[in-house]
């Protein structure tokens, strides 16, 4: 049994402009100690995902579908029984460090209170527990500085700091949002190496969502593609990369810019994502597909498996797309 | 009257920046507002005032000033309300129609409001974006400036104002917008800093544009989305301080009347029994004011569509 | 902080300053006032004002000697129109009476404004919430002006319960209307922004992140939201402050209660220009120390506020 199962999730926000369809029937499972790499544009529903699994939507966001965590539904679970998963189990790290700690309480405090109401340790042992989990972050000097505000951290150490917070009780599975799109390069780098680290020692599995394809390729064996709330494809990271069965896939993998290729320009994807308070009844992807038919703008394809296990979701056979 | 600062300055920096990239946000913004039922009811409840205001004395056998010499023997008895003798809202205590000193109240009160808000915004816009061009120490004093009138509480400048170069509406239209503009001015000034480093602002000043032209050609059309909305959210403002005024006897001068003088007039007359001589000034009062903040509202809300 | 203090205060004492000569200047200019000829005085004033303002000095003496006497001595000088009372007499028989009343209207104001607030945030689109932003909205349109009568026509024309008016030593039947008229309309603005300032922050990442580590909503909303949600009211406080001083003038003048504000209506009305200042410096001084308050505490509070 997966530690994490999701099916045919749905999630809708009611808007004054009229209700938003942002995910429409995503299934994917994480089993334990492995990393799923989840990909597409801002816009594509995947914060949106996991938001939901997480009980965190907007109040005007409703979520249907089956989350099971461990054999447990846990989607749209009472607060009260959600609060003890949270943390405890399933724990998230955001990708703005900047605005998701917050700058009026010191980080000691944002640190112990995890442990005091999860753990029921003491003030002084959940200070110790919380430096240690910051010196296992590679946090310098973690004693002196747990006492500081965020602001007087850097990016990347506040990314560390999340970190930090969120493996406190040693959760069995990691939401991790976007953890480096707002940070340097070099530090991106560093991070995407720590979480690696800790997964090995803590054994905790990994949702990571990003739209950076070579965070992916580096850290996660599976890989799902969203686009406009819909499963593109789904699969082993391997295959999608050297066999990218689905345009939309293909013209990812295009649009990553590569030294070894000296060509001019960077092939980018036409069009915009879809406005999804009218998405197109067919394919989402459709109005910007170089392989679209008159059958792909009425008819939404089915997620359908292939020889090599890997799913997807297009009308055209893979032979057809040259 | 306290106007939520931080909300008119995200939605001004929010306006600022759709203006900039030229988004289609106002087209979006009418299609919120309209959709939007307590603005929409408000702007009727509100075009209903003003025609009022214009119509209603073609109906009215009496004006505002003519005392009605038959119900003065008994104001409290044969001055109520009634459809007979022509006073639909009673008279008041000197026997004068109150149906026709509200609907001239309604105007002076209507007319303070826009015509105080508009010298607000203009001298506010005008100052604010001054300041926020020439930057330095000139932006330093005007601003040190802005802040010390602002510790003067305004109210008692405005009566010092009414009692020093005597009671006129149009000194109470030109103290009131000249108390009102230093928040506008405020923001402005914030707005025009940011617009300073856009390109087409030093694309002007390379070409040798001078500053008062870059000023009123580039920078203040760029701010009007905000002003426009901070003018509406003026108004009510403009009309409770003249009301606030002429409650105190300082305002408008008899025969003229205004709302404000009109409940003052009704309060006194309370203990005789005339309930009605308050009752429907403050109600034309009440609802005007309430139209004006859902329309404010309903503004704000379509133009930052985040802030829910 | 010390110095984020001491830096304020050399900001907001020569305000006062400035406060104090340009008002002193504009009494001097005003037409019909006691500097113009035109005007005539009783002879008893008139050797008051010679011997306070040294009439016969020049203009820069007498401002020092004005902006002195008020910082030094706090002496306001005497009367333009009563040539046994100085300034001083009179605001010392309003002011308290304007500081009771406008103190309790304060409270009343903040706490049940920011409770609404709080409640109508937390509650969002419910009953809960339409009827506390409803009665912020009514409020917000019912001003002093128009809360006193309408209270006097309940609670006194209606009901009998209340008197209409007086102080008498400041006993409680005669300070309820006044209260409830002062602060309604800023209970009203005070909800409303606690309201749109606590529906941000609880949207905002930092809450989010809370929720996420499995803490009771108690806790995210005590120890988590309100500080910063309250930062904002905190800054309209000063505002308020203000309407309240200034709205002693309808509320002692609709209840005669005797306060500041019925010393400045009838100073107005008498031209007595050293009264009409001496409340304005009063005050201007109030406020630009109450603002100097709330940016202290705001800075205590935030800890990103570097001083």
């Amino acid at each position: 049994m997966a530690l994490l199962e999701v099916s045919d999730l749905r999630v809708s926000f009611d808007t004054l402009d009229g209700r938003v369809d942002a995910v429409n029937g995503v299934s994917f499972s994480v089993e334990a100690g492995e990393t799923l790499g989840i990909v597409g544009e801002s816009g594509s529903g995947k914060s949106q995902t996991v938001f939901a699994l997480m009980g965190l939507l907007a109040q005007n966001g409703t979520a249907s579908g089956s989350i099971r965590y461990d054999g447990r539904e846990i989607l749209n679970l009472p607060e009260p029984e959600m609060n003890r998963i949270r943390a405890e189990q399933i724990a998230m790290i955001f990708q703005d460090p900047m605005t998701s700690l917050n700058p009026y309480l010191r980080v000691s405090r944002q640190l112990t209170e995890v442990l005091m109401h999860h753990k029921g340790m003491s003030q002084r042992d959940a200070l110790d527990e919380s430096i240690r989990m910051l010196d296992a972050v590679r946090i310098p000097e973690a004693r002196n500085r747990v006492h500081l505000y965020p602001h007087e951290f850097s990016g990347g150490m506040r990314q560390r700091v999340m970190i930090a917070m969120a493996l406190l009780c040693k959760p069995r599975l990691l939401i991790a949002d976007e953890p480096t799109t707002a940070l340097d390069v070099t530090v991106q780098a560093q991070i995407m190496d720590l979480l690696k680290d800790l997964q090995q020692e803590f054994g905790t599995a990994i949702l990571l969502i990003t739209h950076d394809l070579g965070v992916i390729a580096g850290s996660c064996r599976n890989m799902l593609v969203l686009y406009g709330g819909r499963v593109m494809e789904y699969g082993a990271t391997d295959d999608l990369f050297y066999r990218p069965s689905h345009p939309y896939t293909r013209g990812l993998l295009h649009a990553i810019p590569r030294i070894d290729h000296d060509g001019a320009q960077l092939a980018t994807i036409p069009g915009n994502p879809p406005n999804m308070l009218n998405p197109p009844p067919g394919c989402p992807f459709e109005p910007r597909c170089d392989f679209a038919t008159e059958r792909c703008r009425t008819q939404a394809p089915p997620l359908e498996a292939m020889n090599d296990g890997r799913l997807r979701a297009c009308l055209r056979a893979p032979e057809e797309l040259a | 009257m306290v106007v939520d600062k931080q909300k008119i300055r995200k939605l001004a920096d929010n306006l600022a920046e759709s203006e900039v990239r030229g988004r289609s946000l106002w087209a979006d913004a009418r299609h919120r507002f309209l959709r939007n039922r307590a603005a929409m009811t408000g702007l009727v409840v509100l075009t209903l005032v003003v025609l009022f205001s214009i119509a209603g004395p073609w109906i009215s056998p009496w004006n505002y000033e003519d005392i009605d010499w038959d119900v003065l023997e008994d104001v409290a008895t044969l001055g109520r309300p009634s459809l007979e003798n022509g006073h639909y809202f009673g008279t008041d205590d000197l026997g004068r129609d109150l149906y026709s000193r509200v609907i001239q109240g309604t105007q002076i009160s209507l007319m303070v409001g826009l015509i105080g808000s508009l010298i607000a915004v203009v001298v506010g816009t005008l100052y604010g974006a001054i300041a926020g061009y020439l930057g330095g120490r000139i932006d330093g004093f005007m601003m040190r400036l802005v802040d010390i009138l602002l510790a003067i509480p305004g109210m008692f400048v405005l009566i010092l104002l009414m009692v020093m170069f005597g009671r006129s509406i149009v000194m109470i239209f030109i103290g009131i917008g000249l108390l009102s503009w230093l928040d506008m001015s405020r923001i402005i000034r914030g707005q025009t800093l940011s617009l300073k480093q856009k390109e087409f602002i030093e694309a002007a000043v390379a070409t040798g544009v001078r500053p008062l032209t870059i000023v009123t050609r580039h920078i203040v059309p760029n701010v009007l989305g905000i002003v426009v909305v901070y003018a509406t959210l003026l108004v009510p403002g403009m009309i409770m301080a003249e009301s606030f005024i002429s409650f105190l006897g300082l305002g408008v001068q008899e025969p003229q009347t205004s709302w404000g003088a009109l409940i003052n007039e009704g309060t006194k007359t309370l203990q005789h029994g005339m309930e009605w001589q308050l009752l429907f000034p403050l109600g034309f009062f009440v609802v005007t004011l309430l139209s004006f903040y859902f329309i404010g509202d309903g503004l704000r809300d379509a133009l930052d569509p985040k802030d829910r | 902080m010390l110095t984020f203090i001491l830096r304020r205060l050399a900001i907001a004492i020569p305000t006062i300053l400035i406060i104090i000569v340009l008002s002193f200047l504009l009494m001097h200019a005003a037409p019909g006032g006691p500097f113009s000829a035109d005007r005539k005085l009783p002879p008893e004033v008139l050797a008051n004002l010679e011997a306070k303002y040294d009439l016969d000095k020049p203009l820069p003496v007498q401002i020092y000697n004005y902006v002195k006497r008020i910082v030094v001595d706090f002496d306001f000088g005497p009367s333009f129109k009563y040539k046994d009372q100085t300034v001083n007499d009179l605001i010392a028989s309003g002011f308290p009476v304007t500081l009771t009343y406008g103190f309790w209207s304060f409270v009343v104001a903040t706490l049940i404004g920011v409770g609404l607030g709080i409640v109508a945030a937390l509650k969002h689109n419910s009953w809960l919430d339409y009827l506390a932003t409803g009665t912020a909205i009514l409020g917000s349109v019912l001003p002093n002006f128009v809360m006193a009568p309408l209270l006097v026509l309940l609670f006194t024309v209606y009901l009998q319960w209340l008197p209409g008016g007086g102080w008498e030593g400041g006993q409680w039947q005669y300070i309820i209307m006044p209260v409830i008229a002062l602060a309604t309309s800023y209970l009203a603005s005070i909800a409303r922004i606690t309201r749109s300032s606590m529906l941000e922050v609880l949207n905002s990442n930092f809450i989010r992140t809370a929720r996420a580590k499995g803490l009771p909503s108690r806790t995210v909303i005590l120890r988590h939201a309100l500080k910063p949600a309250l930062l904002p009211v905190l800054t309209s406080l000063g505002l308020s402050f203000v309407g309240m001083v200034t709205g002693s003038v309808v509320i002692d003048q609709y209840f005669s209660t005797g306060g500041i504000g019925q010393h400045f209506v009838n100073a107005a009305l008498n031209r007595d220009y050293s009264v009409i200042m001496g409340v304005t410096i009063l005050v201007g001084s109030l406020t630009i120390l109450f603002n100097l308050l709330v940016e202290i505490l705001y800075a205590w509070i935030d800890p990103r506020i570097r001083y």
